[in-house]
C-alpha cells in the first residue's frame, strides 16, 4: 500500500531579507497508513515548516511532496484548498476555533463545505463530538469551553471529514498535563479504533511516549526515524 | 453546498464581534445615505416648487403662439380662431388642459399713474386648470366668465397706481387695425403672486379683450398642460407635427430659469451622491480594512481547513453587504422621520424675498418616492459591496501557513 504522505529531497529556504535561511536542507520521508507519529525536534529544527509542507499550506523551495499519492507541490490555491479539504485535518498549537460559531458548528462547517446535506452534517457532528468526550457542550461557543475542550473540538474538526491523515502541530503547548495526557489518549485511542493516521510534531516527552513511531528532526533533516510498535489497525 | 446558507449567519455574527467598529460603520452609511436621501428628497422639492412657482403663473407645461408672437407679443400675430387640427390635438389624451388667451402689451392708467402691463383676455374657468393665479385673489373677486367687463390686477401693481378694488382704471392697447383702443374698466379684484407678476399682468374676460382689440373670436396663445404619461417633450413633439402652421414650446424654453433649477438640482444631488460615496467608501474600505487586518490569522486558518480563496471573500463581501445594507435601511427610517414633519409643506414665508429671487414659489413640499428611494439605496448598497472588494480580496490572499504560527 502506498504511503499517506511522500517527502521526496523537499528543501524550504526562507529569506530573511536577502540572506537566505535554510529550514529543510533535503527530506525524505514517508509516512505510512495508519501511524501514529512523533516529529520531534529541538526548536528551529524544521519541525512545522516540515507539517506546512506535507499540509499544503506552503510549496517547497525545491523537492516532492505527494499526498495519498497525489504530487502536490505544483497545486494552485483553490486545489490546495480543495486538498486540504478532503484529505487532511489540522489540530494547531492553539485551538483555532471560529469564535463566532458553537462547538457542533465548527464541526458541521467543514462538512458543509464538503457540500454533505445539513441534517447529515448536524448527526455526524454531534457522533464525533460524542466520540471526543464533548457530549453536552455541542452548543457553547469556544470562549464558554477550557482549552482542553477546545482542543478536543478541535481533534472533532479535524477527523469529522475522516481525513487521510490529521497533521497536528504541539496540541499539548498549550494545556495542563492533565488536560495533555487525555488529548494525547484520545487521539491513541482514535488511531487505534479506526486507524486514522495521526504525525504529530511535539517537543512533549509525554507525546512522543505514546507514539508508535518516532521521527527526529535536526538542522532541517531527518536524524532518526524509529518505528517502536505496530501501526493501527 | 450552498455558499450563502453556509455564510450568512457567519457573516452576521462577524458583524457583532466588534461592536464599535461595527457602529462607528454603520453611523457612516447611516449620515451618508440620509444625506443622500434628504438631500435629494429637499432639492427635488424645491425644483418642483421652483419649477412650478413659474409654469403655473401663467406658462403651464407648454404654450401654443402663431409664429413671430415671441419675438413681437403685438395682436397682429394671432392664432386663427377655427383650426380644427389643433383643436383635436388639444383635445386627444396628449393634452390634460388648455386654455385660450388673448395677451398683448398694453397701457394701463388710473387717476395719479400710468405702468406700462401686459393685458391678458382669458378664459376663467378654463384658466384654472392650468394656472394658479384665479385661485390667489386676494381682495374682490376674479373673473366669472370669458365675457366678464371687469379686470384683476395684481396687488402691487394697484398699490403703484394708488387704486383699488371698486375704482376704476383705462385701458390702452394697439388694435388690429392700427389705431390705439382704450377702454375704462372696473377693478374687480386684486390678486397676490410674485412682485413680478402683479406688476405685470391684468386680466379680463376673453370676449372683452377681444372686443378692445378688433379681433372677433382669435387669441394670441393657447397654454396647456400634457396628458397623464405624456412627456412634455413628446407632446409638443406631436403638436409640432399634428398643426406645422403654429409655434409650440415647452417650458424648457419658455420659463428657462425654472428648466435651470431643475438641471441644476439634478447635478446638485448627483455631485452630492458621489461627494458623500466617496467619504463613505473611505469609511468602509478603513474599517474593513482593519478588520481584515486583525484577522489575517483566521482567515489564513479558514485557507488550512479547506475554504476556497473565492468563498472567503464571499464571506468578507457578506460582511459588508449586511453592514451597509443594514445602514441603508436606518437611513431611509431616519429619512422618513426628518420628511414627515413636512408632509403639510415647508412655509418659505419668512424668506418670501430671497426665495423669490432664487426662483422658488413660497410653499416647499417634499415628498419621499419609493422608486427614486429604492434607487438611491441600491446605488449606495452596490457601491458600497464595490467598495470593500478590495479589504476582501486582502483576506482572500491571506496565506494559510499563518494558521500554523503562534499569535
Amino acid at each position: 500500500m502506498s504511503p499517506i504522505i511522500q517527502c521526496r529531497a523537499v528543501e524550504k529556504v526562507y529569506r530573511q531579507g536577502a540572506v537566505p535561511v535554510p529550514a529543510l536542507r533535503g527530506v525524505d520521508l514517508d509516512i505510512e497508513r495508519g501511524d501514529f507519529a512523533s516529529l520531534a525536534g529541538p526548536s528551529g529544527s524544521g519541525k512545522t515548516t516540515l507539517l506546512t509542507l506535507m499540509g499544503g499550506l506552503d510549496r517547497p523551495s525545491s523537492g516532492e511532496v505527494a499526498v495519498d499519492g497525489q504530487a502536490i507541490t505544483r497545486l494552485d490555491s483553490t486545489r490546495l484548498a480543495d486538498l486540504r479539504l478532503h484529505k487532511i485535518g489540522f489540530v494547531f498549537q492553539i485551538y483555532s476555533l471560529i469564535p463566532v460559531l458553537s462547538a457542533i458548528e465548527n464541526v458541521e462547517f467543514i462538512l458543509r463545505l464538503l457540500g454533505l446535506p445539513q441534517a447529515e452534517c448536524a448527526i455526524r457532528a454531534a457522533q464525533v463530538l460524542r466520540d471526543v468526550g464533548l457530549e453536552g457542550l455541542e452548543q457553547r461557543r469556544p470562549s464558554r469551553l477550557s482549552g482542553g475542550q477546545q482542543q478536543r473540538v478541535a481533534v472533532a474538526r479535524a477527523l469529522a471529514p475522516k481525513p487521510a491523515i490529521v497533521l497536528a502541530d504541539e496540541p499539548t503547548a498549550n494545556l495542563d498535563s492533565r488536560n495533555a495526557e487525555e488529548l494525547i489518549s484520545l487521539m491513541a485511542q482514535l488511531n487505534a479504533a479506526s486507524g486514522t493516521t495521526f504525525l504529530i510534531a511535539t517537543h512533549d516527552s509525554r507525546v512522543i511516549a505514546r507514539t508508535h513511531r518516532h521521527i527526529e528532526m535536526t538542522d532541517g533533516r531527518i536524524s532518526a526515524d524509529e518505528r517502536i510498535g505496530a501501526a493501527g489497525p | 453546498m450552498k455558499p450563502l446558507a453556509l455564510l450568512l449567519p457567519i457573516a452576521w455574527r462577524n458583524l457583532w464581534r466588534n461592536p464599535r467598529r461595527t457602529g462607528i460603520t454603520l453611523l457612516v452609511v447611516i449620515v451618508g445615505t440620509w444625506s443622500i436621501l434628504a438631500f435629494d428628497i429637499f432639492l427635488a422639492a424645491w425644483a418642483v416648487n421652483s419649477r412650478d412657482a413659474s409654469l403655473r403663473v401663467l406658462t403651464g407645461e407648454g404654450q401654443i403662439h402663431a409664429p413671430g408672437y415671441l419675438d413681437d407679443p403685438s395682436v397682429s400675430h394671432r392664432l386663427p380662431a377655427r383650426a380644427d387640427a389643433l383643436l383635436a390635438a388639444l383635445d386627444s389624451p396628449l393634452v390634460g388642459a388648455w386654455t385660450r388667451r388673448v395677451r398683448v402689451p398694453a397701457i394701463i392708467r388710473s387717476e395719479y399713474r400710468t405702468r406700462a402691463v401686459t393685458l391678458l383676455g382669458v378664459e376663467p374657468a378654463k384658466e384654472r386648470m392650468v394656472s394658479d393665479l384665479p385661485s390667489e385673489t386676494v381682495a374682490g373677486r376674479y373673473l366669472k366668465s370669458p365675457g366678464d367687463a371687469g379686470i384683476v390686477l395684481g396687488r402691487d401693481l394697484a398699490q403703484r397706481l394708488k387704486t383699488r378694488v371698486g375704482k376704476r382704471v383705462v385701458v390702452m392697447a394697439q388694435a388690429d387695425d392700427g389705431h390705439l383702443a382704450e377702454a375704462g374698466f372696473e377693478i374687480v379684484g386684486l390678486f397676490g403672486a410674485s412682485k413680478a407678476a402683479e406688476d405685470e399682468f391684468c386680466f379680463t374676460g376673453l370676449g372683452t379683450a377681444q372686443r378692445l382689440l378688433g379681433i372677433d373670436d382669435e387669441v394670441s396663445e393657447i397654454s396647456f398642460d400634457s396628458g397623464k404619461q405624456q412627456t412634455i417633450r413628446d407632446v409638443v413633439a406631436r403638436l409640432e407635427a399634428a398643426v406645422p402652421a403654429v409655434e409650440v414650446k415647452s417650458w424648457m424654453d419658455l420659463a428657462p430659469l425654472a428648466y435651470t433649477i431643475e438641471r441644476f438640482s439634478q447635478y446638485y444631488i448627483a455631485a452630492w451622491l458621489v461627494i458623500m460615496f466617496v467619504l463613505m467608501a473611505i469609511g468602509i474600505v478603513n474599517t474593513q480594512l482593519m478588520a481584515v487586518f486583525e484577522r489575517t490569522r483566521e482567515f489564513g486558518l479558514l485557507q488550512a481547513l479547506g475554504m476556497r480563496p473565492r468563498l472567503i471573500l464571499l464571506q468578507v463581501v457578506l460582511e459588508s453587504a449586511l453592514l451597509i445594507g443594514l445602514g441603508i435601511l436606518a437611513a431611509i427610517a431616519l429619512t422618513v422621520l426628518s420628511v414627515a414633519p413636512f408632509h403639510r409643506g415647508i412655509d418659505l414665508g419668512a424668506l418670501a424675498g430671497g426665495a423669490e429671487l432664487i426662483g422658488a414659489g413660497r410653499m416647499l413640499y417634499p415628498a419621499m418616492s419609493v422608486a427614486d428611494t429604492v434607487r438611491s439605496g441600491l446605488l449606495v448598497w452596490l457601491f458600497g459591496i464595490a467598495a470593500a472588494l478590495w479589504p476582501a480580496a486582502n483576506a482572500a490572499r491571506a496565506n494559510p501557513a499563518v494558521a500554523m504560527v503562534e499569535p
